[in-house]
């Protein structure tokens, strides 16, 4: 349980006690299962797979000139801002 | 009849005729998704569908999709238009571009209606998880059985007669099971078919570009307009595009499809067992050669937990970012750690937590091997056998879910000890990356069951030709839970 624990805080957020709980109960499930999977016969001679297909792609982009975004468009995300800027919140105490 | 109800090309006919408009078109759409009760939808974006539709100007005959209105999966990025993925650490996102999908559909002047609901982030598969709360099967007006996801609102939005079609997206199975449940066409072709650009990444090596319709003929015109290169995206493929609904008419006579044994006989439900042997009689009449094929079953077994660590493992990485700095709204701390603490602990639900900690533990340095690279061995492993049995086959052809839409109360996110064979194999589909489409198939109880067929790699027009004739036999082109139809297999 604490491993689940620190790994979480590791992915910087917390779960409840309740959560944790459900979430051991799924892990000694998958551990078990993939212990099986572990099992079966010639599953060493297959080297991992990242993709279904292989896709290499090598091309140089052509050099075009494109409007940037508005000062609207820009702000529209921003939670803070002020006088047409983003205003950020204080991080050096 | 209203327009809406009428086949994708009827209703092409009929714009073309200028019996109606886009503009009107689009009004009874957002009508009848505002009376909706299924809770569909994200955002419906009444205005920005209403000046688009109006100025569309003269008909097209060459364009099929030319003032149809469709929703999104709410997970593809639509420029000024509020994109959630349904995820609280997404509150209030309003992207500054259109996934390539998007201004596909813009380029070909269909109109974009607004987003649908999904399970938080895409990842789940009851229609439960998202933030809005669960999305309910239009064929169910009690509201107890669910639709699955996680493309619960598009599926919704498609069944429910409110749009032609919408798009989706399937990482395991996520467009073909609700297309089971909600007895539509769910489409999700090769991988690098559809470019990804702007589509929410969950498992990139898994993800797809899907979408749903109400008949094959729409499934293979949207297919021609979607499909295709994109410099935006390095894994769309450069292979040339086919003209998709070429061969529908063409005859089966000849094709061989594969019957896996493993997943048939795992189906105890009777009704459904009797209804996909009448259609693999109905089929071997047209023609087509027809052949029970094993399976390994342990692999077969294997599929969900290979599934999970892969998924998991990915997308504990790709979503890193939503963090309540770089995405995300700030909900305040004294430190960065503290405000990303903070964002990601109230923004995320328990489900996405689980899974990112479940990636996170496969990739640590001490459980790669036992964990994330076995389930990528065991992926190249299955993907192998899959492949074998498609040198010989022209196709795999399966029941695309053991029964129809579960109830609320037995639908569950949480992994089982089971091994639920019947409910977990369309995600071959997205170990091999292969084209793969959900057709209706029969009722029970008033509730609709799919099938699967599989083909090979960017051979979908050959996918649409074998899906036309399983049409013909259905005779469940066009059915909705507002315009019913007999099945006839």
């Amino acid at each position: 349980m604490d491993v689940l624990k620190d790994a979480a805080n590791r992915l910087l957020f917390d779960m409840s006690v309740e959560q944790y709980k459900t979430l051991y109960e799924e892990f000694q499930i998958l551990t078990k299962q993939m212990e099986t999977i572990g099992k079966i016969e010639g599953l060493e001679s297959y080297e991992p797979m990242t993709f279904p297909f292989d896709c290499s792609t090598s091309f140089l982009r052509e050099d075009v000139a494109e409007e940037p975004l508005t000062r609207d468009e820009a702000l529209r995300n921003a939670g803070n801002k002020q006088d047409n800027q983003i205003k950020l919140p204080k991080v050096v105490l | 009849m209203k327009h809406l109800d009428l086949p994708l090309l009827d209703l092409h006919q009929a714009l073309l005729a200028k019996q109606v408009t886009p503009l009107a078109l689009a009004e009874e759409a957002i009508k009848r998704a505002k009376a909706n009760k299924d809770n569909a939808f994200e955002i419906i974006d009444e205005e920005g569908a209403k000046t688009f539709a109006a100025s569309l100007g003269e008909p097209e005959a060459d364009n099929p999709l030319w003032g149809i209105p469709y929703f999104s999966k709410d997970n593809f990025s639509t420029k000024g238009l509020e994109t959630t993925a349904s995820s609280n650490i997404l509150a209030g996102y309003i992207p500054v571009f259109d996934a390539t999908v998007i201004a596909k559909l813009k380029e070909r002047k269909a109109v974009l209606l607004g987003k649908t609901t999904l399970d938080e982030l895409a990842m789940g598969g009851t229609g439960t998880t998202g933030h809005k709360g669960k999305t309910y099967n239009p064929y169910d007006s009690k509201h107890e059985h669910m639709i699955g996801g996680s493309s619960c609102g598009s599926a919704a939005a498609v069944a429910a007669s409110i749009v032609p079609f919408a798009l989706g997206s399937d990482t395991g199975d996520s467009v073909r099971k609700p297309a089971s449940y909600a007895g539509l066409v769910g489409m999700k072709p090769t991988w690098g078919r559809i470019s990804r650009y702007g589509l929410f990444p969950f498992a990139p090596s898994l993800d797809h570009v899907g979408y749903f319709t109400r008949d094959v003929y729409g499934s293979a015109v949207l297919l021609d307009a979607l499909a295709g290169r994109d410099l935006h995206d390095n894994t769309s493929s450069t292979k040339p595009v086919d003209k998709y609904e070429e061969d529908l008419n063409k005859p089966v006579k000849g094709l061989k499809v594969a019957v896996l044994k493993e997943i048939v006989d795992s189906i105890t439900d009777r009704e459904l067992r009797a209804h996909f042997d009448k259609s693999v009689e109905a089929l071997k009449k047209q023609g087509v050669v027809v052949e029970y094929v094993s399976f390994s079953r342990q692999l077969l077994e294997s599929c969900y937990a290979t599934y999970i660590v892969i998924s998991c493992a990915e997308a504990t990485s790709n979503d890193a970012n939503l963090d309540g700095i770089k995405f995300g709204p700030y909900r305040g701390g004294k430190t960065y750690q503290e405000v990303m603490y903070n964002a990601r602990t109230q923004g995320f639900s328990e489900l996405i937590k689980r899974r990112f900690v479940i990636g996170s533990y496969c990739l640590m340095r001490e459980n790669q091997e036992e964990l994330f690279l076995r389930a990528q061995r065991n992926r190249a492993k299955i993907v192998d056998e899959v492949n074998k049995i498609l040198q010989t086959y022209d196709f795999i052809y399966v029941p695309a879910a053991p029964g129809p839409a579960p109830l609320f109360v037995q639908a569950s996110d949480k992994l089982s000890d089971e091994y639920l064979i019947a409910d977990n194999h369309l995600c071959l589909g997205n170990f091999a990356g292969l084209p793969s489409i959900t057709l209706p198939l029969c009722y029970e109880r008033g509730l609709p069951i799919g099938v699967n067929f599989m083909g090979r790699a960017f051979e979908e027009k050959k996918l649409f030709q074998i899906s036309a004739a399983f049409e013909r036999l259905s005779g469940l082109a066009e059915a909705s839970a507002l315009s019913a139809k007999e099945a006839k297999l």
